[in-house]
């Protein structure tokens, strides 16, 4: 074919041809970027895919790793299960066999679980009790056998008055096929969040202890007696021979009768000492408060001290406070602290010494007595032993005067049951600068047994008794 | 002279018996003796003392027995009696209506327990007095 060159075409043509190959050239163009784009896309996507890959093998890993944990936290579950299921058991196992019976109820007061003392002590079995209130399964009397009401029911008295602890110490139980016994009951409530949720009651038979505590007794008095008997009669006796009532006596026999009967009244304080000693001890002695006028009853106290007051012409002087009239205490027994110190006071001053004896209010519930000698004093170095049974102090054993060195450990069991305190001072040297004995006593003293007073280093005097 | 009056011992231990009757009578009373609370209770109901001293262990009938017994006749409720032991006061409390004083044997003077019982005699007279001249 004859290629014709173009010589001519129009313009328009031309230009039309230009722009388009323009056109062209840019589409040319942005195809190309856009080419490059893409590679770089592509190989972007290269690399992610690697990294997938990558994670994808991790992943297959931790599944591995993941159900492997399963299996064995499986097994640890099941064998803590188990584990638990045992503790749960044996606790249970606990729980109905203690010796004590068991009982306990839900916030209203209904029984979800009793242990199987509770059922034997109660005459009842768990599925007759479960479910129902205690108050109507338990009924309980006094030694006298009156009812006891229910605000004294420790396990209502926990529940109601949100006590954290209660008990009733001796409260008696009759079941329907035996006798009644007595109980010691002890209650506490169960606490979840602040709020109570139950209460657990813990109770005994305490027959036998009873009957332990009714033998100590027996045997204080028993004692008591035996000893004293022959006592009697050699005070008797004696009196009528100094008397005269069957016959005179020359000067020499009166003498030597003087120092029999004397040495017979020692006996009979000791054993009549030792005899409270005893009752503080095994804890019979119980502090019954009454109203008492206690500046009427000191000063009966120091009128039977009278005569050595004044056969010794020791310079006494007493005073009691105008305010205090009557206070809550035990007769006897604040009758036996009195006689202790005030005693105490006269028979370790000389004759012509001095003693000042006062009962003041210290604040609006308590009293306190002072009673401060010129006598002979405690030495500095037994100053700690004084309030120990059966201690006297070096100076006055020398001085010839009795004691039975149990006085002032009495003083201080009966005063500090009765939540009060007794203490001393004196300076203790060797001229006779006399003692000073302070006893703090609450105004209010309340129902109370006396237990064992415990100083260091003591030892109780009924140790092979208390076995 | 005033009518001599008659007290009755129940006490088991000789000495101590031998010891209340030698001063009593040193004192110019009349005294009967009973060595157990069988005798005691026995002897009170048929010989009416004016006053009784009463032991309280005794072998056979001890003291607490013998009080109830006597208090049950009706002569018995009203004579006057007096606890005279050894024995420990922890029943002091619960005696005070029954019995008019319990005294503890080796606190006690024979001649305090005499007078004590002179003053009980006293005391009964005028309320019997007492008691005739309010009928």
């Amino acid at each position: 074919m004859n290629k014709r060159p173009i010589i001519s075409a129009s313009d328009d043509i031309i230009l039309n041809l230009k722009i388009l190959a323009r056109e062209k050239e840019k589409v040319r163009k942005k195809l190309v970027a856009t080419a490059k784009k893409l590679a770089v896309t592509a190989a972007k996507l290269v690399v992610t895919a690697r990294e997938k890959e990558v994670v994808r093998r991790k992943l297959a890993v931790t599944a591995a790793k993941l159900k492997k944990s399963y299996e064995t936290l499986e097994k640890k579950v099941f064998e803590r299960t188990k584990s638990l299921e045992m503790a749960r058991a044996k606790e249970e196992a606990i729980l109905l066999s203690i010796g004590d019976g068991l009982l306990a109820t839900d916030e209203k007061g209904n029984i979800i679980f009793i242990n199987k003392t509770a059922e034997k002590l109660l005459g009842k079995e768990s599925n007759e009790v479960v479910g129902k209130n205690f108050s109507r399964i338990i009924p309980l009397e006094d030694e006298k056998g009156i009812f006891i009401p229910l605000e004294k029911h420790p396990v209502n008295m926990v529940l109601v008055t949100g006590a954290t602890t209660a008990q009733l110490s001796t409260a008696y139980y009759k079941r329907k096929d035996t006798k009644r016994f007595p109980m010691a009951i002890m209650a506490t409530p169960v606490i979840l969040d602040k709020k109570v949720i139950g209460t657990i009651k813990v109770f005994r038979d305490i027959t036998s202890e009873r009957e332990i505590d009714k033998a100590k007794t027996e045997f204080v008095s028993l004692a008591s007696h035996q000893l004293r008997t022959p006592l009697s009669t050699v005070n008797w006796y004696a009196e009528m021979l100094l008397a005269g009532d069957v016959g005179k006596l020359n000067e020499k026999q009166e003498k030597y009768l003087d120092e029999v009967y004397r040495s017979n009244q020692r006996m009979v304080e000791l054993v009549n000492a030792l005899l409270d000693v005893a009752s503080l001890e095994l804890g019979t002695f119980v502090i019954e408060p009454e109203r008492v006028d206690v500046c009427a009853l000191t000063e009966n106290v120091i009128g039977e001290q009278k005569p050595q007051i004044e056969a010794r012409k020791l310079r006494f002087s007493f005073s009691c406070e105008k305010g205090i009239s009557f206070m809550q205490a035990d007769p006897k027994l604040l009758r036996m602290v009195v006689q202790n110190i005030l005693s105490n006071a006269v028979k370790y001053t000389p004759d012509r010494g001095k003693i000042k004896f006062s009962i003041t209010l210290t604040d609006k519930k308590n009293i306190l007595l002072k009673i401060s000698d010129t006598g002979y004093g405690i030495p500095k170095n037994q100053q700690d032993k004084i309030f120990t049974k059966l201690f006297r102090a070096d100076n006055v054993r020398n001085k010839d005067t009795d004691g039975t060195g149990l006085g002032l450990y009495i003083v201080k069991s009966i005063v500090e049951n009765s939540g009060g305190k007794v203490w001393f001072t004196s300076p203790g040297g060797t001229n006779h600068d006399g003692a000073t004995f302070y006893v703090s006593l609450p105004l209010n003293a309340s129902k109370k047994s006396i237990a064992n007073l415990v100083i260091e280093n003591e030892r109780p005097l009924l140790k092979a008794i208390n076995h | 002279m005033q009518k001599q009056k008659t007290i009755l011992i129940i006490e088991d231990e000789k000495s101590l018996r031998g010891a209340l009757v030698d001063i009593l009578r040193l004192k110019n009373f009349l005294t009967l003796e009973a060595k157990n609370g069988r005798e005691g209770v026995e002897s009170a109901l048929s010989n009416h003392p004016d006053l009784i001293l009463l032991d309280l262990i005794m072998p056979e009938m001890d003291g607490m027995a013998t009080l109830k017994n006597i208090r049950e006749d009706v002569w018995g409720k009203g004579v006057p009696i007096i606890i005279l032991t050894n024995l420990s006061g922890a029943i002091e409390e619960f005696m005070d209506d029954v019995v008019t004083y319990y005294l503890i044997k080796s606190d006690w003077k024979l001649h305090d327990i005499v007078k004590k019982i002179g003053d009980v005699l006293d005391t009964q007279e005028s309320r019997v007095v007492a008691g005739v001249l309010l009928q």
